[in-house]
């Protein structure tokens, strides 16, 4: 093999045009006989379609290895399964993902399936095939183009005929269902419990009142049966003066029916309310003034609350949408070609997408708000059309901003499911999970974690998160096992999960929260598929690793170093014990969640705001996000040559020392203890 | 001169260095404050780097913000320390009146200035350009400005005044206005009522005073008085300001200075009516006024009054022409006169046949040869070469006659295992006709014979081979593959020097003084910088592939052999060989392939030289060290060095306080003596090697091959050193300081833990069973 590519280094470079014609360089499996090879399937799942000798391809890859196996379409995934060894870059990509409990290395979600394209035998261009499209006869190639902004093509050059054509039916009529009880939404296994309030009882907003110490609301219960409204969750925080009847009547008066609710507040009084915007038909302005003149009387002070529209001053759905599609051509290249040329032109066709300066402006509106809640004790109210999309981006940013527990995993956990989740974000709509809303999708939630990943920068030790961690959640979001990002609100997934519930009486319906990644310690699936022998926990070693902030434990330690700290470190009274107790959970063995769900949480304290530079020229394109799977096409001949350094990342080092101090630490304190016992 | 002799041994260099951010952790804090400041941290000397910096440290502990103004008024101390080391992510400043080391020991007792604002300094900690805190110490200056770079300025100078007091304690105390010096320099003049008008702050009114190594202006309006130092050797050109017509506002009648590192100065003199009406009196005419005050400007702006302040305005004019382009001026770079004294002796870092020899030289098939001991076959070569060893002399002499200034295929590098090899040289004399020379041909198959393991080799032509095709019309060109027997010509694209100088040019403008945000990205794709980097970092990629993967030699060429293969051949052994990505290796990797190979320093960056629109003037060294952080940015672990040394190396380019980078060739070089009157550049840094030193730098990644991604999106403006002026360009907080505050960190925390374990030991024998209760 190695000889041939020596014989002809310039032949490689020029055959991209023709997907057919690519030489094809293919190592060859060996005594596997076909018939036996089956897909790992989760309790559920059925498979629906099969093809074999099916080559899959790496975009990417100048000298255009494929590898073979048997591609399978079940009701939950396009798997690929073949003895071949996998990729690092896959490999990688994969032990840091949040599906890696349910998913093998070749495995795609249905719901992560963008587009697919086709590769026919008589014509050398691409074709986009819709759910309705005409099949031709024959297809050579289909090409996946998923959500992650991840290309994978698929030859059928070897498969037998009628396999490729219902293999790719298959995934067509599977991957854009018409509703979303259609996805494979529940598995069987129960999940383990990820120590996250879900913002659905009335206690947990309880507590949230409490932990902020945001005085005049309270909790009502009267969206009980979702009566009053749809998008929101069964308990609502509304000003402490309103009586349960007046809420419903100004319910009626804005748009979804959806009364304007408090989400966050500061001890001195500035609460941050999101808001709806009035309903069209209704042309009296009364209702909104009137809750206007309540959040009003809720500040202790009576001060002015301040109003963000933020209609006007952000960009629309249809913009978000807009850059979106533009970052997504920028970032799936066909071919080497393609790439490079997109590549001279990568910065001009980033400012053009005008996604960075969509976050710049996301950012600054939240820095403001910041601001006026910090500094002007105003309470804040954020007004967007339905009052679930950009509101949301912008009320996490400001307590991203603002609270420290926020920046916290557990924190940050609670953030999305309060704002995101329960407050009832339409993912459904907006990240497409069905056929039928592809006007109303637009990524607000990848404009949000870009805004975050901009704070994370920024701040290199302000958050326990990594970006990693964010893209992370942004692959997570395509995965139909992880409940929390898939409908459009807390009542569509009690209906969803009722619906499955109906059709198999006997099963018990869980629905996963994405949180109980943490709480895992094993993976449902075994391994053993892609023959990598490869332990569990290693693999969740190094995930934690890539999510937990290297650079937050350092500042946890540092706050240690400070003499007399150690010393402090057994009171449960001192801070020096909370820390130590953080750290303990962060990195000891036990490894759950980041922390023990039992702790209390502490009160909000405001300790100064996070600033940030909002100026695009001090934006980053997020190219871990955009480019997780883009590796540049390669100009050289060996990829793989021993004598080559890979680029690790700097944090391998930092995580070394880490762990040492952690080590150092906790020998100190057991040689305490045991002292201690000993007496 | 006892006690300055004194002092400047404490010193370092009159430079403006980097300052070597976070030395020690604990300094962070006050590294941030000042860079934040943009525009005096250009300046200069750093001579406080790092161990006076240690020293400050501790006496700043002790003397607490409050002891700040006073030690100012005791004037002297200038922490050009800071200068630009732009770390600092969360580079806002910390509040006035907070010393550095209680910003980082928050927990530690503040003082009631700081704790009047610790909210605010936590705010000012965490985020750049905060809007300011309400500031107890600044409030007494006399700026009003809320402007918040203003703020920040004002903080970063208290924090200035820190380290300052630091900086020098035990020398003697200056007059407020008389600066410093480096050993060698004088005060030649001094201006009083000048008004520095600082893009970012806002004018400042101050003493302009020129030395005959650097201007430095110093305004006492703000308390710690703020300054400015550049070295002349950065001055590109001088203009004046302002005539008749447009003069009549404050401020807009003077001097402005361009400078070499991408930023500009302006001074104003203050508008003497009666000047301006003496002048209206005599020439009536108003064309003629103009003219005649065009003139005067430049000569020293108001010479018609005879009074000592213009006399001494003009004089510090003519000066600061005089010492900014000595060499039009037939004057002795300052480098002859700046004599420091160094624990290292720079000028033996590298010796030829030493470096030869690490390579594993000579071999079978190289050898050494002092042909050009002379400098006769070539003059823009070095002395010792190594070549082929089947070639004789007389073989090069006819192969020199064939090549663009008889730079003939040399030695660059070897691969120690494969003999795979880089050569260099300039453009063969093709022509129009096609000339072929046998003796050139065999050589190069000499080239190919020498490395057993291939039956190729590869030409790397720099240049786009549209250019390399057009040359042939003035006697150059390239190998034909026709004449070449089993070589395989490749073109790599990159463009002249004029088309890189444009490129400079464009970038500037878009980075200074002011960033248009709205079009930040698309601009800079328009100034086609970073194309030209992917485009040099590519070709570099290419020859180090073909020689570590192919095991196949390359011999590199563009036109002349100086510029473009010097970039090429120095990058992709910097690539290859782990040793030039040591401290002294990437010094001996300079003095090779750069300076004894005969890029054209002095042509280039037109040292001490007036004229500025020189067509030789070009950024091509520039060029390659932003490739090298571009590498370094990937690789984190495999260089021994920061970007802060980077930084110093480019700062020293236009310095001229060093003898390293003047003159053109090797043999110039010797002709002036250089070695023996003037100072290394590499005597400042191996004497200072700590500062420079990167934490993260693992020596195992010595033997490792770095292959960087080139593509675009992988690239990125160096804005530490590009947009290092602007305070609001946030800067990325480099890595290894992190890095360098968590050992620290580890090491604070190790030490508690071992006295805690002490004292357990200790009252254990005594009394265990309290003590052991006590601490569980």
């Amino acid at each position: 093999m190695n000889s041939h590519r020596k014989g002809t280094p310039s032949a490689r470079f020029t055959t991209y045009i023709d997907f057919e014609e690519r030489p094809i360089d293919v190592p060859e499996e060996t005594n596997v006989d076909e018939e036996k090879i089956e897909p790992h399937l989760l309790p559920g799942e059925i498979m629906i379609a099969r093809a074999n000798n099916v080559l899959k391809f790496a975009p990417l890859k100048a000298n255009r290895t494929g590898i073979s196996g048997t591609l399978f379409v079940t009701n939950f995934k396009v798997s690929f399964v073949t003895s071949l060894p996998v990729e690092t870059k896959e490999r990688d990509m994969h032990s840091r993902s949040l599906q890696n409990r349910f998913l093998g290395v070749h495995d795609v979600c249905l719901s992560e399936v963008d587009m697919v394209n086709q590769f026919s035998e008589d014509s050398a261009k691409k074709k986009r095939l819709l759910y309705n499209t005409q099949m031709p006869p024959r297809l050579s190639g289909l090409q996946l183009v998923l959500k992650s902004l991840r290309v994978i093509n698929f030859s059928f050059k070897f498969t037998p005929t009628g396999e490729d054509i219902r293999v790719a039916q298959a995934l067509l009529h599977h991957a854009f269902p018409t509703s979303i009880d259609h996805l494979f939404l529940s598995c069987g296994y129960a999940p383990s419990s990820p120590g996250i309030p879900d913002f659905c009882r009335p206690a947990d907003w309880e507590h949230e009142l409490q932990r902020t110490r945001c005085p005049n609301w309270r909790v009502s219960k009267h969206n009980e049966f979702f009566n009053l409204c749809a998008s929101l969750p069964t308990v609502l925080v509304v000003p402490r003066d309103l009586l349960d009847a007046q809420l419903e009547q100004a319910a009626q008066h804005f748009q979804g029916t959806r009364p304007p609710v408090w989400c966050w507040g500061t001890p001195a009084g500035a609460a941050l309310v999101r808001m709806a915007q009035i309903s069209p038909s209704i042309t009296d302005k009364q209702q909104e003034n009137r809750m206007m003149g309540l959040v009003h009387r809720c500040h202790p002070m009576r001060l002015q609350p301040k109003i963000f529209d933020l209609d006007q001053i952000l960009p629309s759905l249809k913009e978000i949408q807009i850059s979106y599609i533009k970052l997504r051509e920028l970032h799936t290249p066909d071919d080497p070609t393609q790439f490079w040329e997109q590549d001279r032109h990568y910065f001009s066709r980033l400012e053009s997408s005008r996604w960075l300066s969509h976050v710049s402006k996301c950012l600054e509106v939240a820095q403001n708000a910041a601001t006026a809640i910090l500094h002007q004790n105003s309470s804040v109210i954020l007004q967007d059309a339905s009052g679930c999309d950009l509101s949301a981006v912008i009320s996490s940013l400001v307590q991203l901003l603002l609270d420290p527990h926020v920046r916290t995993i557990r924190g940050f956990h609670c953030l999305i499911q309060k704002e995101w989740v329960a407050l009832g974000h339409p993912f459904t709509k907006r990240l497409g999970h069905t056929r039928n809303q592809v006007e109303e999708q637009s990524p607000v939630w990848l404009l949000f974690l870009d805004c975050v990943y901009q704070v994370s920068l920024q701040h290199h030790t302000a958050l326990e998160f990594t970006s990693e961690y964010l893209v992370a959640l942004w692959h997570a979001a395509h995965c139909s096992l992880h409940s929390s990002f898939m409908f459009n609100s807390v009542s569509a997934k009690y209906s969803a999960s009722d619906v499955l519930q109906r059709e198999n009486p006997q099963q018990p319906i869980y629905l996963r929260p994405v949180w109980s990644w943490w709480a895992e310690n094993k993976s449902i699936i075994e391994n053993e598929q892609n023959g990598s022998d490869e332990e569990p926990l290693d693999c969740k070693t190094s995930a934690r690793e890539a999510f937990l902030n290297v650079h937050y434990i350092q500042k946890l330690f540092k706050s240690l170093a400070i003499s007399g700290a150690v010393r402090r470190i057994s009171d449960p009274l001192s801070s020096a014990y909370h820390t130590w107790q953080h750290i303990d959970c962060l990195m000891g063995e036990t490894r759950q969640l980041p922390y023990d769900p039992a702790t209390p949480i502490v009160p909000l304290q405001l300790d100064g705001s996070l600033r940030l530079d909002t100026s695009l020229s001090n934006l980053r394109p997020w190219l871990n996000c955009f480019c997780a799977w883009l590796s540049e096409p390669a100009m050289l001949t060996l990829n793989d040559s021993e004598s080559l350094l890979k680029d690790s990342s700097p944090a391998s080092h930092h995580w070394s020392h880490i762990h040492e101090m952690y080590n150092t630490m906790k020998d100190l304190l057991s040689q305490n203890l045991t002292n201690g016992a000993a007496q | 001169m006892a006690a300055r002799g004194q002092r400047s041994a404490k010193r370092r260099s009159g430079c403006f260095l980097v300052m070597f951010s976070g030395v020690k952790p604990d300094k962070r804090s006050k590294v941030k404050g000042i860079t934040q400041l943009g525009s005096r941290s250009s300046s200069s000397s750093s001579h406080s780097s790092n161990s006076n910096t240690t020293r400050s440290n501790s006496s700043s502990g002790s003397g607490g913000s409050s002891s700040s103004s006073s030690n100012n008024k005791g004037g002297g101390c200038k922490s050009h320390s800071g200068s630009s080391s732009g770390s600092s992510s969360g580079s806002g400043s910390p509040p006035a009146g907070t010393p550095p080391h209680t910003q980082m020991a928050s927990h530690e007792s503040l003082n009631s200035e700081s704790k009047s604002s610790s909210l605010n300094s936590k705010l000012g900690h965490e985020s750049g350009g905060s809007p300011s805190p309400p500031k107890s110490a600044c409030s007494s200056t006399s700026t009003t400005s809320t402007d918040h770079h203003h703020t920040n300025h004002q903080v970063s100078h208290v924090l200035t005044a820190t380290s300052k007091m630091t900086v020098r304690d035990g020398s003697r105390t200056l007059r407020p206005d008389e600066p410093p010096l480096v050993p060698g320099e004088q005060l030649e003049g001094t201006a009083r009522e000048v008004t520095y008008l600082c893009p970012y702050v806002g004018p400042k009114k101050g003493t302009l005073s020129v030395t005959n190594y650097r201007l430095i202006f110093r305004s006492p309006e703000t308390d710690p008085p703020f300054e400015l130092e550049v070295p002349l050797g950065v001055v590109s050109r001088i203009e004046k300001v302002g005539g008749a017509n447009t003069s009549r506002g404050e401020n807009s009648y003077g001097i402005e200075i361009f400078c070499k590192d991408i930023r500009n100065l302006r001074f104003a003199h203050k508008q003497n009516d009666s000047q301006y009406s003496m002048h209206l009196k005599r020439d009536m005419h108003i064309s003629v006024f103009r003219r005649y005050r065009v003139r005067h400007n430049f000569a020293g702006y108001g010479a018609s009054q005879t009074s000592e302040e213009n006399h001494s305005r003009r004089m510090v004019t003519e000066k600061l022409l005089q010492y900014a382009f000595p060499a039009s001026h037939k004057l002795p770079f300052f480098a002859f006169g700046y004599n420091e004294q160094y624990q290292e002796r720079g000028w033996s870092v590298y010796e030829p046949i030493a470096e030869l020899k690490r390579q594993g030289l000579p071999t079978e098939s190289w050898r050494i040869t002092r042909i050009n001991e002379q400098y006769e076959l070539c003059e823009t070569y070095p002395a010792v070469w190594a070549v082929p060893a089947a070639a004789s002399d007389n073989d090069l002499r006819n192969v020199a006659a064939f090549r663009s200034r008889g730079r003939i295929p040399v030695l660059s590098w070897i691969h120690p295992e494969s003999q795979a090899t880089i050569t260099r040289c300039a453009q063969p004399l093709v022509g129009v006709s096609g000339k072929r020379s046998r003796d050139d041909e065999a050589y190069i198959q000499h080239i190919m014979d020498a490395n057993a393991q291939s039956h190729k080799i590869f030409i790397m032509d720099a240049r786009p081979s549209v250019n390399a095709v057009a040359n042939k019309a003035k006697g150059g060109g390239y190998e034909s593959e026709d004449a070449y027997q089993n070589a395989e010509v490749q073109f790599l694209d990159i463009h002249n020097i004029h088309v890189m100088r444009e490129s400079l040019r464009k970038l500037q403008e878009v980075c200074y003084p002011h960033i248009d945000n709205s079009h930040w990205l698309s601009n800079l794709e328009a100034t086609h910088w970073l194309d030209h980097i992917r485009c040099v970092l590519s070709g570099a990629l290419r020859i180090a592939d073909k020689v570590e993967s192919h095991k196949t030699s390359v011999v590199v060429h563009c036109s002349d052999g100086w510029d473009r293969t010097a970039q090429l051949t120095a990058l992709s052994m910097l690539m290859l060989d782990g040793y030039y990505r040591t401290i002294p290796g990437f010094a001996v990797l300079l003095e090779k392939e750069w300076l004894s190979f005969g890029h054209k320093f002095a042509q280039r960056v037109g040292h001490g030289d007036d004229r500025h629109q020189d067509a030789d003037r070009s950024p091509v060294f520039l060029q390659f060290v932003d490739c090298v952080w571009q590498i370094l940015k990937q690789f984190p672990h495999a260089f021994q060095f920061t970007e802060d040394m980077l930084i110093t190396i480019l700062d020293h380019l236009y310095s001229c306080l060093f003898g390293t980078f003047l003159y053109n060739s090797e043999r110039e070089r010797i002709e002036k003596e250089v070695k023996t009157k003037t100072v290394s550049l590499w005597s400042l840094i191996l004497s200072n090697k700590a500062d420079f030193e990167n934490p993260l730098y693992s020596a195992n990644t010595k033997h490792h091959v770095l292959f960087p991604r080139t593509s675009m999106r992988h690239l990125c403006l160096w804005d530490k050193y590009y947009c290092r002026w602007n305070p609001s360009m946030r800067q990325q907080e480099p890595v290894h300081i992190r890095y360098k505050e968590l050992l620290h960190v580890k090491e604070q925390l190790e030490k508690h833990v071992d006295e805690l374990r002490k004292e357990l030991a200790a009252r254990q024998t005594h009394d265990s069973p309290r003590v052991a209760s006590a601490i569980v």
